[in-house]
């Protein structure tokens, strides 16, 4: 484990306090790691993350996004989870529901609890629909500037820099995973910048992603989701993908989406 | 230079006179211009008053000569990095040039009652030139325009009871990596 601490002032109480806070905080987030590798995929079946599986804090920060990665989602739909905090996650994450003059169905939500029932059997079920960061996204297709783009590591996101709020991603993609800002916000995160006039949606929490953190919803979903490196068989997301499978939503439409759900 | 202007002048004497009067306020005002680190200099009706704020780093990114010419490249060009390439430190770990985040976080002002004054005020650091060389940045219609915290210059700490007066800004070179571990929580009610 190596501390970058470069203090100037050479300050040893701040440097061992502060490392040793770090610690502790690595230490936690390492073991939460582990709590969460240990998943129950269907009831009655564990599954180990292997000590050889790479994990998120060995991509370097340096190198940026790599196409050797690709970053994809398992939602486990048999568990017994209120999807509505992982709702409530994303939302504390990128500081969503600071509109105020928009109506409820125009507000910006990049995760969506959508129930399904079955009306001969009565069978009701919810999944959160968020982006499904496709390999083939439609929204890059069609967008006419740039601004929908898909980064090297099979991230789907907007640049904002770049978009013209023409909605046309909007209108193509099949999953409704897009909002758009109607309205001048304040008060954004400082990770999350958004504004009037652009579209926006889930980006896989990026900005976590980068820093080497698993995104908002899957921390807040107690195991429910899994978060992990699709290119790598050895991550536990490829795992349980290979054992127990997985389907896509509308895999007919061949998007190859990155987001995985069992018990649809 | 007096002598040579009255003789170009002499025709006119009530004309030469008003210059003679006006030019010394107008060496004034160059001078002021110029040394434009001069925190709020009044200029008394020539032009808007320019107060252009202490950061509380050390050192920019850059001298400030520098910073002020080519903020706007630096500032394009990191962001394509980090957006598009995901390209969020230098190769030494450290933030890049063109952070905003940072930007913002060494340059919030704060006004009478020990607030960060938003992008709306004058006293914004980047609206006090800006509003001057009469140039509309769109950046803060997405980007926060004030720190996150209360008073954060670097998570060093977890932002509860700390005075920040004795940290000094810039000294700390940790990674980004390194500060989402220490604070991985910032409470923004505190603004």
């Amino acid at each position: 484990m190596t501390i970058n601490i470069d203090n100037k002032n050479n300050d040893e109480t701040t440097t061992d306090s502060a490392s040793k806070e770090m610690e502790s905080s690595r230490r936690n987030f390492i073991f939460g790691s582990v709590a969460a590798a240990g998943l129950t995929v269907a009831p009655g079946i564990m599954l180990y993350q292997t000590a050889n599986a790479r994990s998120l804090s060995d991509f370097s920060l340096k190198e940026g996004a790599s196409s050797k990665v690709r970053w994809g989602m398992l939602v486990d739909t048999t568990k017994e989870v209120d999807w509505n905090k992982c709702v409530d996650a994303c939302n504390k994450e990128h500081g969503l529901g600071n509109e105020t003059n928009s109506r409820d169905e125009q507000k910006t939500q990049y995760i969506r609890v959508v129930e399904v029932k079955n009306k001969g059997t009565g069978y009701s079920m919810s999944l959160p629909v968020m982006c499904q960061h496709c390999e083939s996204a439609p929204c890059v297709d069609v967008c006419p500037t740039g601004a929908s783009m898909k980064r090297a590591d099979g991230i789907v996101l907007v640049d904002r820099h770049r978009c013209i709020g023409c909605r046309y991603c909007m209108m193509a993609c099949p999953y409704k995973a897009r909002s758009f800002v109607h309205e001048v916000l304040t008060d954004q995160t400082e990770n999350t910048p958004r504004g009037k006039g652009c579209v926006e949606s889930c980006n896989m929490c990026v900005n976590r992603i980068d820093n080497g953190q698993e995104p908002a919803c899957v921390e807040a979903s107690d195991g429910a989701i899994i978060f992990g490196d699709l290119n790598d068989s050895e991550s536990s997301i490829s795992k349980i993908l290979a054992k127990h499978g997985g389907k896509q939503i509308r895999a007919d439409l061949k998007l190859n989406p990155g987001v995985f759900y069992q018990g649809i | 230079m007096w002598l040579h202007l009255n003789f170009n002048f002499s025709f006119n004497s009530s004309f030469v006179r008003k210059s003679l009067q006006r030019l010394p306020l107008f060496v004034v005002g160059l001078a002021l211009f110029a040394s434009f680190n001069t925190v709020s200099a009044s200029q008394n009706g020539l032009g808007p008053e320019i107060t252009i704020p202490e950061s509380s780093g050390e050192s920019c990114v850059l001298p400030s000569e520098q910073m002020r010419r080519e903020h706007p490249d630096i500032l394009k060009h990191d962001r394509i990095q980090t957006l598009r390439e995901g390209l969020r430190a230098k190769a030494d770990g450290s933030t890049l040039d063109g952070s905003l985040k940072q930007c913002v976080n060494c340059h919030a002002v704060k006004d009478e009652s020990n607030k960060f004054v938003r992008i709306d005020n004058d006293q914004h650091f980047c609206v006090s030139c800006h509003k001057y060389a009469a140039v509309s940045i769109d950046c803060f219609q997405c980007h926060r325009d004030i720190p996150e915290g209360s008073g954060d210059f670097h998570a060093l700490t977890n932002h509860k009871n700390i005075n920040y007066s004795n940290v000094v800004p810039g000294t700390y070179n940790l990674t980004i990596k390194d500060m989402a571990n220490i604070a991985p929580e910032v409470n923004s009610d505190d603004n």
